[in-house]
């Protein structure tokens, strides 16, 4: 555990502290992930390596249910599967890609964004807004929030040349 | 919902962006739903977007704080078990409801990803000597399959479709085959849609051919049935 806090603690942390923007709450954030890795560290089989999907899954899931907690809203955590996820094997496989693929081909990713489509994405993923307060804040229809979220995600999918399955 | 407010709803649900009623309503159906392997796929680009945050280096203290929680935590597991193991965990460790199709399902995807990635290398690796190697698996029927072979980091990625998900006592064993020996590498069972994946380390660094044979749930020491898959590498 220790060696694998050595190796994710800078991204998980950077990940959480880049949603609530305060270093003790990503903190917090970080700890308690780290502590579900612990936990459920006997269901993933350590022999297949990377856990790094499932940790900053719950970083990520985390943080948000943390966001939207201090505006108010969503007093019961949302469901995260990590039990799916332990015992999928093909975990793993996430990091390879991540790890060829990296963080500069995700940026250059959704750097190539238009703006309509990226500022939605980051408001969600970042900000953890719903759809339907990201299409409050930038004042256009719910289905164009929607659109733009998918048609994102599909041109980061063909950037990143994950192709969808045939 | 039906399959297309799905699909509408599938950017907003791979970024976690939806309400919690709804986002229950997505899931419900996903889970019993074959048809949105889409979705799944921007899961997986959705996970990408966690590279893209600035990497930041935690204080040194909330290393010692969880170190601290771990032991503490293992000291009272410890303890419980001396007395009733499962009451003592949901103290220490409240159960969570599960939500089973989300992530695993990107997960599966991703393998698709990552061979068209890798067939991609392998196609602009001029030296004539790579060490990925992709095959089909077939039976001369309507199952198949893929199988890519990471011999360098001894990964093998299986990808399949069209295989009858078996009974609880029983699973597909995967056999590398070397020198006419085979040696079981893993264990897996297909979804009602018949497809599967898995990724399974093993040394394929003189792997001749990869089999697929229907076994004991717990596997078998050699292949009992014959291949419903196979290849040649």
């Amino acid at each position: 555990m220790e060696l694998l806090y050595d190796r994710l603690a800078g991204r998980a942390f950077g990940l959480a502290y880049r949603i609530l923007r305060d270093s003790h709450s990503a903190e917090d954030v970080v700890q308690e992930a780290f502590l579900c890795l612990w936990r459920d560290a006997h269901r993933l089989s350590s022999d297949r390596g990377s856990v790094t999907s499932l940790l900053m899954t719950m970083v990520h899931h985390k943080a948000v249910d943390l966001l939207r907690a201090r505006r108010g809203r969503a007093a019961d955590p949302l469901p995260l599967d990590t039990d799916g996820l332990a015992q999928q094997s093909t975990a793993d496989v996430i990091e390879a890609v991540t790890n060829s693929l990296g963080r500069d081909a995700v940026r250059q990713a959704l750097g190539s964004l238009p703006d309509e489509q990226r500022r939605p994405m980051l408001m969600a993923y970042f900000e953890g807004l719903t759809h339907v307060e990201i299409a409050e804040a930038l004042g256009i229809p719910l289905g164009t929030v929607k659109s733009r979220l998918r048609l994102g995600l599909e041109k980061m999918r063909t950037a990143l040349g994950f192709e969808p399955p045939a | 919902m039906n399959c297309e407010e799905i699909e509408e709803l599938g950017g907003a649900y791979a970024l976690w962006a939806l309400p919690e009623v709804t986002l229950r309503e997505v899931e419900a159906h996903l889970t019993s739903c074959p048809n949105h392997s889409r979705i799944a796929g921007l899961r997986a680009v959705a996970f990408g977007m966690a590279l893209a945050a600035p990497e930041r280096d935690p204080p040194p203290t909330l290393k010692a704080r969880l170190m601290e929680s771990i032991q503490r935590g293992a000291a009272r597991e410890a303890e419980g078990e001396h007395r009733d193991v499962s009451a003592r965990r949901r103290m220490v460790w409240a159960p969570r409801p599960l939500a089973p199709y989300a992530l695993a399902a990107a997960l599966a995807v991703a393998v698709a990803g990552l061979l068209a990635w890798n067939l991609a290398l392998q196609t602009s690796d001029d030296s004539g000597k790579s060490a990925t190697i992709v095959r089909t698996l077939t039976n001369g029927g309507s199952a198949g399959g893929r199988v890519l072979l990471l011999a360098e980091q001894g990964l093998a990625v299986i990808t399949v479709d069209g295989l009858a998900p078996l009974p609880a006592e029983k699973a597909y064993q995967v056999w590398a085959i070397s020198k006419g020996e085979p040696t079981g590498i893993g264990l897996f069972n297909a979804s009602e849609s018949g497809e599967a994946s898995a990724v399974l380390r093993a040394d394929l660094s003189r792997v001749e051919a990869i089999a697929i044979t229907i076994e004991p749930a717990t596997g078998s020491p050699q292949p009992t049935t014959a291949p419903v898959l196979s290849a040649e590498i």
